[in-house]
Formats: structure tokens, sequence, C-alpha cells
């Protein structure tokens, strides 16, 4: 069963084409890894699809909820992990979670507290709790956003850059989390460029390019495509050989 | 010094990139920005001629008044500028993003320092420059002063300037060596009292009020006597007062070379102090500055505040309401207003206080209401100048953490009603304070009393409305300092407008104001035309309200569900 579903998704900034009306599929329960060279669109995809742009045209249908008709109700089943995890530098870390907690309803929950405490020790952050988010290292940062992604249970998981600034120990707890979770049912969908993590935890995978999609299938799929028996790196190089970025401008933070 | 220029050359690039590069709509804005400035350089120099030909016109203390008033002028401006160099040097030294950057470079200290007290120099002095130089300007016309006043004026001006900077400056790298460089609250503390103080002594020095009570003094010597300049022979701005006032007297002036020699060698001496003890203090300042800020937030009082305000509201609506509260009492730089406010409030009412009008000439109740009822447009002056500080910036204050409201399920209008409800409460308590406190001090009739308070009562939701929705409009996310937010082409707008909203209320409600209060002054009942007319007054005022309260909200709600 599809989870998420993208139909003819495009994205123009002024007479640019950053995102050239991509479909996918994405399966419930999988992680899903959206590759691609810096400014082929990634970034800009993952923002229509948390809600924060707004697409030129085509359609994002999350766990049946069309986003554009039922904002609310998608926004309420997803979480999202930016690249640059911006949030309030004035509040401790379990202040913070509960604030996301309140915008997800679940301020009047009984067991919020618990459920902060649960997150904040499995992301190794609860000595922390009652610090101040501006004393946080990057990497602590990032992994309170992914505290908070994950406090309301959602059905979907989007995720930009998730291992940028975490050390190899944040990086493994996190890889280790995102596979956990999608066994118990979530779907992850994650943009990286790191071809290693999307070997090791992905079960398919889209490459972007110049905001169209190039390939897309499981890890041994795209190696046939690609004609290629090396490991995904080369695969990667092979199918992005040609311009980097969609028309030869920098689009976007991706 | 060969680093120096390379050290000023991002400000000068940004300038001019800005100017050069700049897109339709920001020409737009810049056009809107020039046509507002130069109305209110024209409307400031007509108002000062206008005041300088009527003192110029009253014999014996016409040229006394107008010498006091050039004083207190440069006295003022004095103050201000050294009180905004503090300010702007606390960020520009210790506080600013590219200063890791700078410190890093093969520059050396002295050149750091030096580039840092220009952009001092320059971002803290333009505001006072542009609000002062009509004035100026005024006092050479009326006076048909000569080449050399406008000469003095801009070389001694420029003297004055580096000196309120070099004090500033010199003010808080002292007070940062002495404070640990996490105690940022206690030097904003600390400023706020050294704010309070000089406001004081400079009401003290000035005594406005007197100068509008002649019958206070019991003869004309006495009058003359207080008028005497309110400044001291030691300060500078004695110095450039003088030798300006000799200009326009076209006196011969023995203290000239003096004087000019007094300022520049204050200002050259200053520059010379802070650079010798920038070299001793300054990079253990800007160290200690950047050490790890690990901080427990306080707990107590802020916790209880914030579960009863939490009761009445949702969940979601009272999440915004307790984040905004926590980071609001957190942050340095916006909780500190708070005490600006509580002077300025303070101020407003001293003022009202000692206002002589039971001495004045016309009856005293007809000026009790006409002050009162002046006293609305001021009062929302007030709180305007208010809300383009607190309640503008307010969407642009989620930052870089935007992100965190957009892909939630709250939607940009519960968003924004959250904001509304965070300022409506406070900004009631003000209004209202002013408005009753001030009718107090007046004595005013109880139609006056009553028609005010509920004016101020819907004009604040209408305020804050505007508040709310323009800033949605107008919002900017990426900013270096909230403050800067309320400064931009949007707080511009949001003050015209306000200032345009009460200006149309005043005036629709001036007409039953003038027709009761005439018809009580001849004791003769109202007729059915009357009746019409105060009516039709109100029901248009009361549109016009609601229509403010509704409309800026709903075009910021549009606005931000379309903001990417």
């Amino acid at each position: 069963m599809n989870i998420i579903e993208l139909i003819d998704l495009t994205k123009i900034y002024k007479g640019l084409r950053a995102v050239d009306g991509i479909n996918l599929k994405v399966k419930k329960g999988s992680v899903f890894g959206f590759l691609g060279p810096n400014g082929a669109g990634k970034t800009t995809t993952l923002k229509m699809m948390a809600g924060i742009l707004k697409p030129s045209g085509g359609r994002i249908i999350i766990d049946g909820m069309d986003l554009a008709e039922n904002p609310e109700g998608v926004k309420s089943v997803t979480g999202f992990i930016p690249d640059r995890p911006y949030i309030y530098e004035k509040l401790t870390g379990s202040e913070f979670l509960r604030f996301t907690g309140g915008l997800y309803g679940m301020g009047k929950s009984s067991n919020l507290d618990e459920r902060i405490m649960e997150l904040l020790e499995l992301f190794e952050l609860s000595h922390w709790s009652d610090e101040l988010v501006e004393s946080y290292s990057h990497g602590m940062k990032q992994r309170l956003v992914m505290c908070s992604a994950l406090l309301h249970n959602p059905r979907v998981l989007i995720v930009d850059e998730p291992m940028v600034g975490l050390d190899p120990k944040g990086a493994r707890l996190v890889k280790d989390i995102f596979r956990n979770e999608a066994d118990k049912g979530k779907t992850i969908f994650v943009s990286t460029h790191s071809l290693g993590t999307a070997q090791e935890i992905c079960d398919e995978i889209a490459i972007i390019q110049t905001g169209s999609i190039i390939a897309t299938g499981d890890p041994e799929t795209i190696k046939k495509q690609a004609g290629t028996d090396g490991n995904l790196e080369s695969v990667f190089l092979k199918l992005t050989e040609g311009p980097a970025l969609a028309h030869g401008k920098s689009l976007s933070a991706s | 010094m060969e680093n120096l220029f390379q050290l000023l050359s991002p400000r000068i690039l940004a300038v001019k990139n800005g100017m050069s590069g700049s897109s339709r709509k920001s020409k737009k804005k810049t056009i809107i920005m020039i046509i507002v400035g130069i109305g209110f350089w024209t409307l400031m120099f007509v108002l000062s001629t206008k005041t300088l030909r009527y003192f110029r016109s009253t014999e014996i203390i016409g040229d006394i008044l107008a010498h006091h008033l050039l004083s207190m002028l440069f006295l003022t401006f004095f103050g201000l500028l050294i009180f905004s160099n503090i300010i702007t040097a606390l960020s520009n030294f210790y506080l600013s993003n590219d200063l890791e950057l700078c410190h890093s470079s093969p520059a050396s200290l002295d050149e750091i320092f030096l580039s840092r007290s220009i952009f001092t120099v320059f971002d803290s002095s333009w505001m006072v420059v542009i609000f002062g130089l009509p004035i100026m300007m005024s006092y050479g016309w009326v006076y048909n002063a000569g080449a050399g006043f406008y000469f003095d004026l801009v070389q001694l001006g420029l003297a004055l300037t580096v000196t309120a900077s070099g004090a500033g400056i010199l003010i808080t790298v002292i007070m940062v060596s002495i404070f640990p460089a996490q105690k940022t609250r206690d030097i904003i503390m600390l400023l706020m009292i050294f704010l309070v103080i000089a406001l004081y002594i400079m009401f003290r020095l000035m005594r406005p009020e007197r100068l509008v009570d002649p019958d206070a003094f019991f003869s004309i010597v006495q009058y003359v006597s207080a008028l005497k300049a309110p400044d001291h022979a030691f300060l500078p701005t004695h110095w450039i007062t003088e030798v300006l006032w000799a200009h326009l007297r076209e006196k011969t002036n023995d203290s000239y070379v003096f004087n000019v020699l007094l300022l520049w060698s204050t200002a050259g001496a200053l520059v010379f102090i802070n650079v010798w003890i920038g070299r001793v203090t300054y990079f253990s300042g800007f160290s200690k500055s950047q050490e790890a800020k690990r901080r427990r937030a306080g707990k107590g009082i802020l916790d209880k505040t914030v579960m009863i305000m939490r009761k009445p509201f949702n969940d979601d609506l009272a999440s915004i309401l307790e984040k905004d509260i926590r980071i609001f009492f957190r942050d340095n730089t916006q909780w500190s207003q708070l005490l600006l406010l509580a002077a300025l409030v303070v101020v407003y009412l001293y003022n009202f206080s000692v206002l002589p009008l039971e001495r004045s000439a016309i009856r005293l109740e007809f000026l009790q209401n006409t002050v009162a009822f002046l006293n609305l447009g001021l009062a929302s002056f007030v709180l305007a100048s208010v809300a383009v500080r607190f309640i503008f910036p307010a969407v642009s204050a989620e930052g870089k953490s935007f992100w965190i409201i957009q892909t939630s399920p709250l939607s940009i209008k519960r968003f924004l009603i959250g904001k509304y409800l965070i300022y409506i409460f406070p900004m009631l308590v003000l209004g209202e304070t002013l408005i009753v406190l001030t009718n107090r001090l007046l004595d005013v009739s109880t139609f006056m009393m009553v028609l005010s308070s509920i004016t101020m009562f819907f004009a604040i939701f209408a305020l804050v409305s505007l508040g709310i929705g323009m800033g949605a409009m107008y919002p900017r996310f990426k900013f270096e300092n909230i403050t800067q937010v309320s400064t931009g082409f949007g707080g511009l707008v949001y003050m015209i407008l306000s200032a345009l909203f009460m200006t149309v209320i005043i005036l629709l409600e001036s007409v039953p104001v003038y027709i009761v209060f005439m018809s009580q002054m001849h004791k003769r009942a109202l007729t059915g035309e009357q009746w019409a007319m105060i009516a039709g007054a109100f029901i248009l005022a009361v549109a016009i309200t609601a229509f403010t309260i509704y409309k800026p909200m709903k075009m910021g709600i549009k606005a931000l569900n379309n903001y990417e």
C-alpha cells in the first residue's frame, strides 16, 4: 500500500523549473532514499511535502489525503526534520518538546511528559532537558528536532539530510532509530548526500537531477538501470553525469 | 592600518549592492520611503520655522527663548546619541555574527576596534542627524545665517557626534570588562537605570513646564533668568551652541577658536583614549563573550504565570502563548524594552501633571476637554509606537524557526489569533491606564472620560489587528536583531496607517464633542439635526474601527499562507 504519492509535482521559481513534474509512490513502512547532486531539487521537493512551499503544479497525497485540500490533516500525520535545525533558542529542550506537543494537540494528554522523557532518553538528551537550546551543539539540536518530529507518532517522517552535524555515534543512533521506526510501520522519506547511509538503510531509492527523477527502485534495480555492478557511489556518479544543477543555476538549499 | 578599509568594505559593498541591484518592488519601497522622508522633513522645517518666527516676534525674551531651545536641542541630541551608542556598541563590538571572521583574520586589534567604532558612529547617529537637520536648517533660514553657520554646523556637528560615540563606546567597553560576559542582562539593566537617571536630569535641567507658565515668576527678570541656557560650560553641547548662536546673531565671538578647539580636541582625545583602553581590555572582553553559554533556565514565577495564562485557551493557542511569554522574558533585548516603556509612561504622565491649565486665559473646561481630546490622539500615538516595537515584529519573531509553525497542523489563522490574544490584554491595560490617569489629572467632564475610554478601548483592538496583520504581510524571518524588524518598510507603513486611523476617528468624534459642548455652554437642548449628526459620526467611527479590526488580520492570514 502506498502512503505517499507525488503526482506531476512541479515547482517553478521565476521561470526556473526547480522540480519538473515528478511522480513517485512510496510504500508504507519503508525507508525511501531521495538522492541527487546539490541543487537538483531535493530540498524543494521535501519542503513542498512538509507544507512549507506551495507547489506550482501537481498533487501531494499523504496517507490518502491531498495536502492542498487538507493541509492540517496531512500535517498531523507527518513529522519534518529540516537540514538545519533552527529552533527557539530561549526554550529548554523539554519546553520545546512540550510546545510542539501542544501544536499537535497533545498538550492535555496525560502521557506527554512520559513520551518526552522516552524520546530524550532514546536520543541521549535527557541530561540536557532543562538547559536552554542556545547552549546545545549543532548535533544536539538536530537530535532534539528529531525528538519533536517523532513526538506525535507520525505515520510519515520527512527528513532532509539527517546526518549533517552528527558525530559517528550520533549518526549510528539515528540510522538505527530510522530502521526501527520503519520496521514498526512508519514511513521515512529521507533525502541524503550520504550514499553509504542510503545503501545501509533504504528499501527504495529515487535519484533526482535537474528537477526530474532519473532513476527509481530498490538499490539492486538501480544498479541494473545504470548498467554497473559497483557500489551505490559509482552508480550515482554514472547516472548523474552531465549538468548537475537544474538549468545550470543554483536553486535552493539542497 | 591597511586592513581597516578591508574591514569596512563589506558594509560599503552591501550598501552599494542594495542600491544597484534592487528589484522593482524594492524600488517602489525606496520611492515611498523618500516621499515620506521629504514630507517629514518639510513638516519639521515648517513647524520649526513657525516657532522660531514666533519667538523672534516676541520682544526681549524671543531671542533668549530661541537660544534656550537651541541649547535644549543639542543637550537632548547629545544624550540620545550617547545612549544609542552604548547599545549599538554592545552589538557591534561583542555580539555581531561577523566578529569571529574579523578576529580570526590577520587584521590588528586596533584595526578591528576602529572599524567597529566607525560602524557604531554611523549606526547610532544617522537617525538623530536626520531628525535634527531640518530644525537646524530652520534656524539658519529664520536668522538669515551666512555660510559660516552651515560650515560650522557640519564640522562641529561631526565633532559632537564623534564625542558622543566616543563616550558611548567607552562606557560599553568598560562595562563589559567589569561584568562577566554572560551577564548581558545586568549590563542592560544598568543601562536602563542610566537612561532613567539621564531622563530625570534632563527634565530637571530643562524644566520645560516653566516656559509656558510666566505667572509662576514674580517679575520678567526672574522669568528671563529662568530661561538661561540649561547646559553647563563644561558640556560639549554648550560649546557648539555658543559658536552657532554667535553666527546666528552675527556677533563677534571672542571664544570662537577656543570653543572649536575644545570640541575637536575632546573628540580626538576620546578616540585616542578608546583605542588605548581597547588595546588593554577589548580582546579579553570579546573572548569572554564567546565562551560557552551553558545555562539553566529560570523557573518559578515564570512557570506559575504561564500555567495561569494557559488555562482559558485551547492546546495549540496555549502553546504559542507559553512559548512567546517564555522567550520574551528570557531574551534580554526584548524584556528590557519594558523598562523603556515604563520610563515613557512616567514621562507622559509627569507632563500632564505639570500642565498649568488653571492659569491659562482660555476658559478652563473648554481647555481641559480639548486637551483630553488631543490626549486621545497622543496616547494612541504612544500605543502605536509601542505596537510597532512589540506587536508588529510578533510574527517575524518566529525567525528561522517559522518552519515549525508551517509544518504543524496549526493553521495560519489560529496562529495569528494566538499572537493577537497575547498582545490585546497588555495593550488594553496600558491604553486605558494612560487615558484614565491623564483624564483624572486633567479633571475632565464625565462625558469626555466615558467617550475617550470607550474610543481607546475599541481603537486598541484595531491597532493590535493592524500590527499583527501588517507584521504578517511584511514578515522578516531572517533578521540579525529583532529590533531591526520594526524599523523597516512595514513598520513605517504601520505607523502611517495607525496615525491615519486615529486621525479619522478623532475627527469624526470631534463632531459630537463640539455639538454637546456648545449645547451645554449655551444651555440649549439638542435639535433633531444635531442628534442625527452625532449618530452619523458615531456610526461611521464604529464602522471604520470594525473594518480596521477585520481587514488587516484577513490580509495578514492570506499573505502568510502564501509566504515561501
